[in-house]
């Protein structure tokens, strides 16, 4: 089986709500791909429909594919994470896995293999009920991992992860993209992503804005900005914008320049003998990226915004 | 950048199936400590509560003041107790042979019946009977065949305490007797009757396997209790039997065959004390008068229907049906409290088979709780209420075992249906409620209120909680007046019936669950 | 005090469930009373029934959505965690037990005045038919008669003791399906327990300490000295479980952690 996911123009209402409205996106093995956008933009709804659990009005989601309802060892071909609290606090975690592996035709002795693997230890004879938000997204990868699958699918996995716990999930999604497995992972902030993701599926309002690889993303969102300090800002605006460059004041010594590499600016004021005490390069990062990709999409905010307005 | 290959699983692949599906539901019941004690406490309640009932229940026979040992029950050939009591004249017969007599007359009286209850009044009962019998021998409980005129039920030929064929309906009287006829070829006995004495209909056969070559043959008359009840005012009733008499005048007796002639036998089977009535008035027995007998009997031939019966043992059902309704829709509704069903899903994405399977598992625990409590609880009762002096009536090792099974599948049943209402409502308390108001609330509503008995059996016809005919052991007889409610343990439903009538409400609620675990999202 | 009960009822009052909880207190208790009463009829020479009681009988299934409605009060802020959010804002929790307890009674109060009402009214209207007639010995069933107005009045008082029985139970248990399961065991076990009672001592105990069977004698206006208890001793016995459910239950809620 290939360890693809591929979604194909998926439709779905709740009441007079769009929740997906044409979502269409491929996902490849072999690197770690961000599922990103605001909430409310579709993501969860679009991986519980790849999971089979909600039914599309129209369109398709396959896993190597086949759809997920057809398939007969479903997490031996995708392990999923959506909802680390969906458990019965009253059983143990490793009876949860138990079960889990039971269904998959698998044993006891593998249930302890992803216990070790998603680092529960000795926790896993305690009660679910007593874990703490970290140790129950630990217990949720080692449901996902349990079937050993090509394909992984994760929901919002930094949620309620400290940074110990965030660095950890960073290097273990990597080390699962790098076995040649596709992972998917959703999220609402960029960050989240930014050194974890090679691709990215930005999504706003039920369909996809951008399907790009993260270097291709940052080329494409607005050119380089230079913020400059000077003495002497008029002599300097003069300057700069007679070599075509947009120049902006931020404040009384320090100007916005675009249009002009750092290097060029510092050789055109040294000819001209224009004083100034810094020239920092500004490069775009990834949450700026996505800031303007999703700002017409991001409708909460916006509705927000009225409210207070009011 | 790097092309990486696609991943290889290294796991084994695992078996693919339904026993997978139901392997994961079992380890997802045994591993939450509650239910499975849960469940362990519905078994214990009904073997406790059985018990204690059992050998909280007494029971003794005396003459006057003086304990004794109670007598004996006779056991019909078909191995129930039964009555067999009445008045008998008789001569053997050897071999083959056939007896025919002309009743012109049955009356009777009745013991201080309802609303007065203050005096003696005439009357025959409706299972008053009076005719020809021949029978095995005079001991109680023996094989025979019967043709009798009664009450109020016309002609009836009936064998063996159980079976009742009718005949021709309509009183007798002088103006308009009947004519009766019993004849004997081998194992085969056959009634008819007649108007007139020349045109004979029959009305039915009877084959007693076994019957000895000389039977003994004759007339008799017997007349059961009169059986008023009255609403108790803790609930449930009382009922009270009262003595009557029927006597019967023959004529043209007939008898052809082997038999010695001359005096008959008279014997009045069955009977154990005489009333102030047969004492001062009129005693049971014969009066002869140039051919024409007058025979005065009480009693009855039928099954017994007065004794304790092994259901008794089983009051802790209804308890312990609670628990394990709580403890099944626990079970369900875990799944959707925190979105644990989404998981389930994943794991196995068919979602009818996934419900199939936790019922399957739902209904195989239960109903092994269920044999396990039921088997010890009547084992033991029986002993403890044997010990304490009560007559259980008896019932064959197949009865005995479908009781138990039966209550067992009551249990599995009763769960599925409640599993099936957890996944329609998704919610514990609706889920419970409802499951527990069709099913238990009917049947304490029936047994235990001042509900009319009508209403009643509607109520075990129509509800899921008809399923509990399936512990009744002792079927009502249409031929024996009896206090036929459900507060005397008798369901308006035969058993397999009552227990299919909750199957199909367990169907149709785990379609219904099915279809909206199908069509809903997760 | 006075926030604090218009807190618990805002709470009670925006739960969609509710409205149609005491809907169902109505119709179920006005449909099962007047089948009762369709069910039963009175012969010419005149019949034992107890015509109060048979068009009060709704009051035997309406308790159950009654307790429904009572343990959802608390079990439904269990299992959402949204215990922890009221305690927080009120920290006196006898305080929140009683208010709720406060609350409930009003509801089920009004709720079980309509449907007895109701019941009453279908009984008069409905048993005529069915041969209760002077002629027959059974006068047509009217509130001014006192035993009647007894029987009605402590039909909706039966009602509101059922909720703060429930409530007491569900504060202690904590679990809805274990709460309600427990309720509905308390009550309609007891009536088939009673009748397997080994004598009629044993009998007469069990319905005194019951309390459907107990606080039911309420309902009787025929053949009271037969009665193990007097009504409103009756009634008595099942604010007494009451009173000793609600106060385990405010215990239990003081000591545990929430």
């Amino acid at each position: 089986m290939q360890a693809t996911i591929e979604v194909n123009g998926l439709r779905k209402h709740f009441g007079p709500t769009v929740a997906l409205d044409g979502m269409s996106f491929t996902v490849k093995p072999g690197h770690v791909t961000g599922f990103v956008g605001p909430n409310g933009a579709g993501k969860s709804t679009t991986m519980r429909v790849i999971l089979g659990l909600d039914a599309a009005e129209e369109g398709s989601a396959l896993i190597g594919g086949r759809p997920y309802k057809s398939l007969r060892n479903p997490l031996r071909h995708v392990g999923a994470l959506l909802d680390a609290a969906a458990l019965q606090p009253s059983r143990t975690a490793r009876n949860h896995l138990l079960w889990l592996a039971h269904s998959q035709g698998l044993g006891a002795k593998r249930v302890d293999e992803v216990i070790a693997r998603a680092g529960l230890g000795s926790a896993a004879r305690r009660k679910a009920g007593g874990y703490s938000l970290g140790m129950r997204q630990r217990l949720g990868i080692a449901a996902a991992l349990l079937g050993d699958p090509p394909v992984i699918i994760l929901d919002e996995p930094f949620n309620g992860l400290d940074p110990e716990g965030i660095v950890w999930m960073r290097e273990f999604l990597a080390e699962l993209a790098g076995q040649g497995r596709a992972v998917l992972v959703s999220s609402h902030l960029m960050r989240e992503l930014q050194d974890t993701a090679a691709h990215l599926v930005v999504v706003g309002r039920g369909k996809v804005i951008a399907d790009t690889s993260v270097a291709e993303l940052l080329a494409a969102v607005s050119g380089s900005r230079v913020t400059l300090r000077t003495t002497a800002p008029l002599e300097a605006v003069r300057v700069l914008e007679h070599a075509g460059a947009t120049v902006a004041a931020l404040g009384q010594d320090t100007l916005t320049v675009s249009g002009l590499a750092a290097e060029e600016i510092v050789a055109l004021l040294g000819a001209r003998a224009v004083p100034f005490f810094e020239v920092a390069a500004h490069r775009a990062t990834l949450e700026e990226a996505y800031m303007e990709l999703t700002r017409d999409a991001a409708e909460f905010r916006a509705a927000t915004g009225q409210e207070a307005a009011r | 950048m790097t092309t990486t290959l696609p991943y290889h699983s290294g796991l084994r692949a695992g078996r693919d199936g339904f026993a997978r599906l139901l392997r994961a539901e079992w380890t997802k019941f045994r591993t939450v400590r509650g239910w499975v004690i849960g469940m362990a406490a519905a078994a214990l309640v009904i073997v406790l509560l059985g018990l204690l009932t059992a050998s909280g229940s007494h029971a003794s026979c005396s003459v006057g003041s003086v304990e004794v040992a109670c007598a004996a029950v006779p056991v019909g050939p078909g191995g129930e107790a039964v009555e067999d009591q009445f008045y008998f004249m008789h001569q053997p017969l050897a071999g083959d042979g056939s007896i025919t007599v002309r009743v012109t007359s049955l009356t009777g009286v009745i013991t201080y019946p309802p609303p007065n209850h203050n005096e003696i009044v005439p009357g025959v009962v409706p299972w008053a009977k009076a005719g020809l019998i021949i029978k095995d021998s005079t001991r109680q409980g023996s094989a025979y065949a019967a043709m009798m005129v009664t009450g109020s039920h016309g002609v009836r030929m009936q064998h063996n305490f159980t079976e009742d064929t009718a005949g021709r309906p309509g009183g007798v009287s002088a103006a308009s007797p009947r004519w009766l006829r019993l004849t004997r070829s081998g194992d085969m006995l056959t009634g008819y009757e007649s108007a007139d004495g020349t045109q004979w209909t029959k009305v039915g056969t009877a084959h007693l396997a076994g019957l000895p070559a000389t039977v003994q043959v004759g007339l008799f008359v017997t007349s059961p209790g009169d059986l008023t009840v009255k609403q108790a005012d803790l609930g449930g009733s009382i009922e009270q039997v009262r003595f009557t008499q029927a006597t019967a005048v023959f004529d043209h007796v007939d008898l052809q065959g082997n038999a010695p002639g001359g005096a008959w036998g008279r014997d009045a089977v069955g009977v154990t004390g005489t009333t102030d009535w047969e004492r001062y008035h009129r005693p049971n027995g014969v009066q002869e008068s140039g051919g024409t007998f007058t025979v005065a009997g009480t009693g009855d031939i039928a099954p017994r229907m007065d004794g304790q019966t092994i259901e008794r043992t089983l009051t802790g059902v209804l308890t312990g049906l609670i628990l394990v309704i709580v403890v099944v829709v626990m079970f369900i509704t875990a799944e959707y409290r925190r979105g644990l069903i989404r998981t389930t899903l994943l794991a196995s994405p068919r979602r009818g088979r996934m419900l199939a399977a936790k019922a399957l598992v739902t209904g195989t625990v239960t109903f092994i709780a269920g044999l396990a409590a039921a088997m010890v609880t009547v084992t033991f009762g029986k002993q403890i209420l044997r010990s304490n002096g009560n007559y259980i009536l008896p019932v064959t090792p197949l009865t005995e075992l479908r009781v138990v099974v039966g209550v067992a599948a009551l249990f599995a049943v009763t769960a599925v249906l409640a599993l099936a209402l957890g996944a329609v409502f998704r919610r514990s308390v609706a889920a419970v409620i409802t499951a527990i108001v069709v099913i238990v609330v009917p049947h304490v509503l029936a047994t235990a209120s001042v509900l009319p008995e009508g209403a009643a059996q509607w109520l075990l016809r129509l509800t899921p909680a008809a399923g509990f005919a399936i512990q009744q052991s002792i079927p009502g007889y249409a031929h024996v007046i009896g206090h036929y409610v459900p507060q005397a343990g008798y369901y308006p439903l035969a058993p397999w019936a009552g227990l299919a009538v909750l199957c199909g409400y367990t169907a149709l609620a785990l379609c219904l669950a099915i279809f909206q675990l199908r069509r809903r999202d997760a | 005090m006075r926030q604090q009960l218009h807190a618990e009822w805002t709470k009670l009052r925006t739960i969609t469930g509710t409205g149609w909880l005491l809907l169902g207190i109505i119709t179920l208790t006005l449909a099962v009373s007047a089948a009762a009463a369709a069910t039963v009829s009175c012969p010419p020479a005149g019949c034992d029934y107890d015509a109060t009681k048979i068009s009060l009988f709704g009051v035997q299934l309406g308790q159950a959505i009654v307790a429904i409605l009572a343990v959802l009060a608390i079990s439904g802020e269990y299992s959402t965690g949204m215990i922890r959010t009221t305690l927080a804002a009120m920290p006196r929790r006898a305080t929140v037990l009683a208010v709720k307890a406060a609350i409930l009674t009003g509801v089920t109060l009004a709720a079980g005045t309509l449907a007895v009402l109701a019941s009453v009214l279908a009984g008069r209207l409905i048993l005529p038919g069915n041969g209760f007639t002077p002629a027959h010995g059974q006068p047509l069933l009217s509130l001014a008669d006192g035993p009647t107005l007894r029987a009605a009045a402590g039909s909706v008082l039966y009602l509101a003791l059922i909720a703060l029985l429930s409530l007491g139970i569900a504060t202690a248990v904590r679990d809805s399906a274990v709460a309600i399961g427990s309720v509905l065991g308390l009550l309609y076990l007891f009536p088939a327990i009673i009748l397997m009672g080994p004598d009629q001592d044993w009998q007469r105990l069990l319905w005194q300490i019951s309390p459907m069977n107990a606080g039911l004698a309420i309902q009787a206006t025929t053949h009271l000295s037969s009665l193990p208890l007097s009504p409103w001793a009756g009634l008595g016995v099942l604010a007494a479980w009451a009173a000793a459910a609600l106060l385990g239950g405010g215990l239990l809620l003081r000591l545990r952690d929430a």
